[in-house]
Parts: C-alpha cells; structure tokens; sequence
C-alpha cells in the first residue's frame, strides 16, 4: 500500500505544471526522463490496482504476454518525433500522455513482469535494444529536424541517449548470457 | 484450452488497439512528424491566405489581393540565416530559372516573407535580394510590419519559428503555393526543385485548358 502512495505521489509531482512544462523544455528530459517516470509512477501504484482486482489481471493477463503487448505499443507510440510534439502543442495529447504511460504502460508491465518468467524478460529487453539501436541511430542521423518544438541538437542529444541506453541493455543481456550469477548471488529466489 | 484462447484474444486485442492507435496518431501511416502532419493537414484544408499589410524590399505596402489572379510562390525566412535560408532561397530562384519565362510575372510570382521584423528592415531585405534575385518586378521580399498580422500569417498556415540563443531562429521550411483565389494550393519540398516546378507547370497547364 506505501508503495502505491509513493506511486501516487510522484505522479502528482509529475503532474505539476511547472515541473512538467521543465521537464518538456529539454528533449531528452521529455522523452528519457518524463516518460519513464510516468511510467514508474504506474508501476509503483500497480499494486493498489492488483489487490483490488486480482480476478481481472488473473484472467486477462495469464501468462503477461498482453500486459507486455499494451506496454511496447504504448512506450513506441510516444517515441515517435510527433507525438512528442503534439504532447506539447495539444492539450489533449498531454492528456493522453499522463494517463496512458502510468496506466496502460506502467501497471501493465509490473503485472506482466513476474508473469512472464526469465525467456520472456529477456527477449522483452532484447527487443527494446534493437528498438533502442535503432531509435538512436535514427535521431542521430536525420539531418532534418524531426520535431518542430526541439532544435537538431537537442535530437542528437536523444540519440546518444537512446544509444548508451541500448549499450547498457546489451551489457545486460550479456552478463546474463555468460555470467553464471548463482555464483555471486546466490540462488535465485 | 479455454484459458489460452482467453489471454489470446486479449493480445490479438491489444495489438488491434494499437494498430488502431498509431493509425490514427499519424494520420494512416502518413505523417510520423508534426511537420509531415502539418503539410498533410493544409494540403487537405487549403486555408485562405490571411488579409495583412506587407512591405517590400523597395519599402512599398502591399497586400496579397494586389497580387491576386496569379499563383504566388511564397518562402519564410530571415536574412540573418546562415543555414536554411539561402538554400530556401536558391532553390526557389532555382524553380524561377527553369519555369516557362512567359509565366512568370503573368500567372506567376515570387514572395519571400521574413519573420524578423525587427532586424530585416526595407534596405536589409533589398541587399539580401541582390544574392538571389534579378528580377524586381516580380519577386518580392517582404516583411509583415505589424507583430499580430505576422503572427496571424504564420499561424494560417502552420510556421513554427523558435527563437534561438544568437538571434538565430529555428523553423520549418518549405515552398508555400498560393493559388489565383489567394487560397493555399499546395506545400511543397524546398529540396526537390524538379517536383515544384513540374508540379507548378501541371498547374498553369491546367488553367490554360480549362
């Protein structure tokens, strides 16, 4: 329950304007820091919903692979250069931004997370770097600017951002592939 | 069985949510920018050129209705720019050089407004014009004098201009084709200079038919 009003609070938080028309200011901010939070504000106050409606994730959500499918679709679609812009300049897509990344991306993916064991976890990271790979490389690249409210620096600097955040996915995934961590950690429990 | 047909379902709803979503998000797979959706939203409303008073590179006020029945081609710039601008430029005078000469001046003009009123003054702007433009007559560059009038411009139809750190702007740049009504025929690519003429000769050739 402490951890759903710890949820709670940081989506408040997220939601004062001030704070958010900050955050907005810096494109990388937005879309690396923002977005993420909300995100984590959702999985935080997951709890609260899960206790509440056990039946309805049991049911729906058995074996996490449509809680995993509503998060990726959710977390791709406010990567697109428009989106970002329109969450800006359109009251309404703001709107959408801070209930759909709690709510239809954060909470989804705590519950599809202890659903959908190490395989699915981590071909769910394994999709999300190449994702990542290419986001970056996409950014980095557009001599054009992509977005109309960010200057082309602003979107090389997300590109980096999305590029060192695929190289620690990837330095992830190796570890996990050829570092026995029973050795370190202990058994998993 | 039932339980696997259940979580199924639900994933074959989600991932028809979504496809629903980002159809719509970007217009049918059309527009993954705002600046894609912007050219794809006034391509298909075609706004009215607003009513506003513009002054020229000779320090003569205009307004649009004085160049009416004739399709005008129209670019944003500033003359301080040292980036887009004058490729904007260039390749509008580009589009000059290779139209038909006997349309230029009869179903055709040339407009290049700049949203620096502060700085690209009557006497700035005819410097400016000397790098890219002979003919006086009928390529203008203007500057909208009053602050509401140019923010009415640039809002009809769309232009962001963000101001920068060096008195630079950033903005989006395109050729803008105002047809004889002084309504927005069509936005095209500054880059792809074979395109807007082509597509402007359609058009001339088509009024001459009909």
């Amino acid at each position: 329950m402490n951890q759903s009003f710890y949820g709670l609070l940081l989506f408040a938080g997220l939601l004062v304007p001030p704070v958010a028309r900050l955050m907005e200011s810096i494109m990388i901010v937005h879309m690396h820091m923002q977005m993420p939070l909300l995100v984590i504000s959702g999985f935080l106050m997951a709890h609260a919903f899960q206790t509440r409606f056990p039946r309805f994730f049991d049911k729906w959500n058995e074996g996490g692979l449509p809680g995993i499918l509503l998060f990726s679709i959710i977390t791709v679609y406010w990567m697109i250069p428009r989106t970002m812009d329109e969450a800006i300049t359109m009251q309404s897509m703001e709107l959408f931004k801070f209930v759909s990344l709690p709510f239809l991306a954060g909470i989804p993916l705590r519950d599809s997370w202890k659903r959908l064991g190490n395989m699915g976890r981590n071909v769910t990271i394994g999709v999300f770097t190449v994702l990542f790979f290419a986001a970056g490389f996409i950014y980095l690249n557009s001599n054009e600017q992509l977005c109309n409210s960010y200057l082309l620096i602003e979107q090389i600097t997300l590109g980096w951002g999305f590029l060192l955040t695929a190289v620690a996915m990837t330095i992830y995934l190796l570890y996990i592939t050829f570092v026995d961590r029973e050795a370190y950690e202990g058994p998993a429990s | 069985m039932r339980k696997i047909g259940r979580t199924t379902w639900a994933s074959i709803l989600v991932v028809v949510l979504g496809l629903v979503l980002f159809a719509v998000g970007t217009d049918g797979f059309r527009a993954y920018t705002a600046e894609a959706a912007r050219i794809v939203k006034l391509n298909d409303e075609n706004p009215d050129f607003p009513k506003i008073t513009m002054q020229d590179n000779e320090g003569r006020t205009f307004t649009l209705s004085e160049l009416s029945g004739k399709y005008v081609l129209m670019t944003f710039i500033y003359t301080s720019c040292g980036t887009v601008c004058p490729q904007i430029e260039m390749n509008m005078s580009e589009v000059y050089n290779r139209l038909p000469q006997g349309a230029i001046g009869q179903d055709i003009v040339f407009l290049s407004i700049s949203f620096d009123t502060d700085r690209d003054t009557p006497e700035v702007l005819e410097a400016y014009r000397q790098y890219f433009v002979q003919d006086t007559d009928n390529w203008r560059l203007a500057r909208v004098p009053e602050r509401g009038e140019l923010n009415k411009l640039l809002n009809a139809f769309g232009v962001i201009v963000i101001p920068g750190s060096n008195g630079d702007f950033a903005h989006n740049g395109a050729f803008y084709l105002i047809d004889r009504k002084g309504r927005l025929a069509e936005i095209m690519n500054y880059t792809k200079v074979d395109q807007a003429v082509a597509k402007i000769e359609r058009r001339l050739a088509g009024d001459k038919g009909a």
